[in-house]
């Protein structure tokens, strides 16, 4: 069984696709994550991929502070997805709420709605910051497992 | 007994296919992004995602019907590993052949599209429902063209068996350059089969999230890529078999690297042919499979009907 589980584990941190779920950014973040994913910077290289839908992908990377009007539809897409899954918030707003926090129709940070695994601050944050904090999941998982 | 076993399942049957079709993927992939001037994905990157989303949780929706949607990816893969014991690899001889497979092979290589439409139909997604929808209608553009542009070869070898086909061509070689137009069309096919650009309509993850695969994940999704991969690697044979049937007489194993050599072409044109396009709008990819590409391989059955009844014959 040690050897399967290591093999599983080989896999999963080889091949990390991901989902990217706007919750109510200003689309500063947005940007920078899809600048991310262009030949640019050549993320397929870790075996990232894009994908369209939560029941493929492993990763949901969350830019924005969740709005109230959002977090039903976050939370239900969080639960599409399939274990094991993994949170990524990208900006500072959604690792805190930044500047809008304490808006009236802002709940604050993503930590709020769904359980996040690595934070990536930076107004917006840069392709080079999500590609670090991506790796640094990776090797938590790596570490954890 | 135990030698059947072992050509059926490991060589040159599933085992030794699965491992050509991930690699295969790898190929395409690594192609893709070096004509997009990136480096592209480490060789071992379809096993790496076969094995996660094997691991994964498996979800199936509770509108969905369990059985027809567990049951399509096995169907899918079933059949595209039986078709490929049709085909004559390197050598002549098919691992089983009879007068007619040829119709065969090119029925079992429906059946995936067909899975592909009862398995998103059966996830009761919306989006599921439109791929689904999508790839039974491209079925039927570019189905027709592919039938009739390989059944053009097997006219002019006078048999129906890949098996005689490719013994034909090996009596008679440099017979296969008359049927390069055909190539050309099967290829042009192949590529609405596969699914890929600029035929990825069923699949626009643009328009319709992931079509007929929106709902699968997990074990259900590995089935199914695999079963796409191979789809390729299996199609590639087939069309190596049939347009580019020269150097059958050498021994295996340079008929082996050769056979190899064929399909990583074809599969490079795919990749090629990937980059330099963008995706066609469903009522364009009918009209360009029906007014030109049908119309071609007609062009290539009465080429091969004169030349065989007035040169040849």
């Amino acid at each position: 069984m040690k050897v399967i589980d290591k093999i599983i584990r080989w896999g999963r941190l080889k091949s990390p696709w991901i989902i990217h779920f706007n919750t109510g950014a200003c689309n500063a973040c947005d940007i920078e994550i899809i600048a991310a994913l262009t030949p640019r910077f050549d993320l397929e290289r870790f075996g990232v991929q894009l994908k369209g839908t939560p029941r493929h992908a492993d990763i949901l990377v969350c830019s924005g502070p969740v709005t109230r009007q959002i977090k039903d539809r976050l939370q239900r897409i969080y639960c599409q997805m399939p274990e094991p899954k993994f949170v990524v918030a990208v900006g500072s707003c959604a690792t805190s709420g930044g500047v809008f926090q304490d808006c009236y129709n802002v709940l604050g940070g993503i930590d709020r709605a769904i359980p996040v695994d690595a934070y990536i601050p930076g107004c917006p944050a840069s392709p080079q910051a999500i590609i670090d904090g991506v790796v640094k999941l990776l090797k938590k998982l790596e570490e954890s497992e | 007994m135990p030698y059947a076993l072992f050509t059926i399942l490991v060589f040159p049957g599933f085992l030794f296919l699965s491992a050509v079709s991930l690699f295969a993927e790898f190929f395409d992939r690594r192609i893709y992004a070096r004509l997009q001037n990136r480096k592209g994905p480490p060789w071992f990157q379809p096993l790496a995602d076969f094995i996660k989303l094997a691991a994964k949780e498996d979800i199936v929706p509770r509108e969905a019907d369990l059985a027809m949607f567990n049951l399509a990816p096995i169907f899918a893969l079933t059949a595209v590993v039986t078709a490929f014991f049709y085909i004559p690899l390197w050598g002549t001889r098919a691992l089983c052949s009879f007068q007619g497979d040829l119709i065969v092979v090119l029925y079992l290589l429906t059946i995936p599209t067909l899975t592909f439409f009862l398995g998103g139909w059966y996830s009761r997604s919306l989006f599921s429902a439109l791929g689904a929808v999508r790839s039974i209608t491209q079925l039927f553009a570019y189905e027709i063209p592919l039938f009739i542009s390989l059944l053009a070869p097997a006219l002019l070898a006078d048999t129906w068996s890949l098996s005689g086909i490719a013994a034909y061509y090996q009596a008679h070689p440099f017979y296969w350059l008359f049927n390069l137009v055909g190539f050309g069309v099967a290829l042009v096919a192949l590529l609405g089969k596969l699914e890929r650009v600029p035929f990825d309509i069923p699949e626009a993850e643009t328009e319709i999230v992931a079509g007929s695969f929106t709902e699968y994940g997990g074990k259900m999704l590995a089935y199914f890529r695999l079963a796409i991969d191979s789809e390729a690697v299996v199609g590639a044979s087939l069309l190596a078999a049939v347009y580019l049937p020269f150097g059958l007489g050498l021994n295996p194993l340079l008929g082996f690297v050769l056979y190899l050599i064929k399909v990583f072409f074809i599969i490079g044109l795919i990749a090629l042919l990937r980059t330099v396009f963008a995706r066609l709008r469903i009522d364009q990819m009918i009209v360009f499979c029906w007014q030109y590409v049908a119309p071609i391989a007609f062009l290539q059955i009465l080429f091969n009907l004169v030349l065989k009844g007035f040169v040849l014959g």
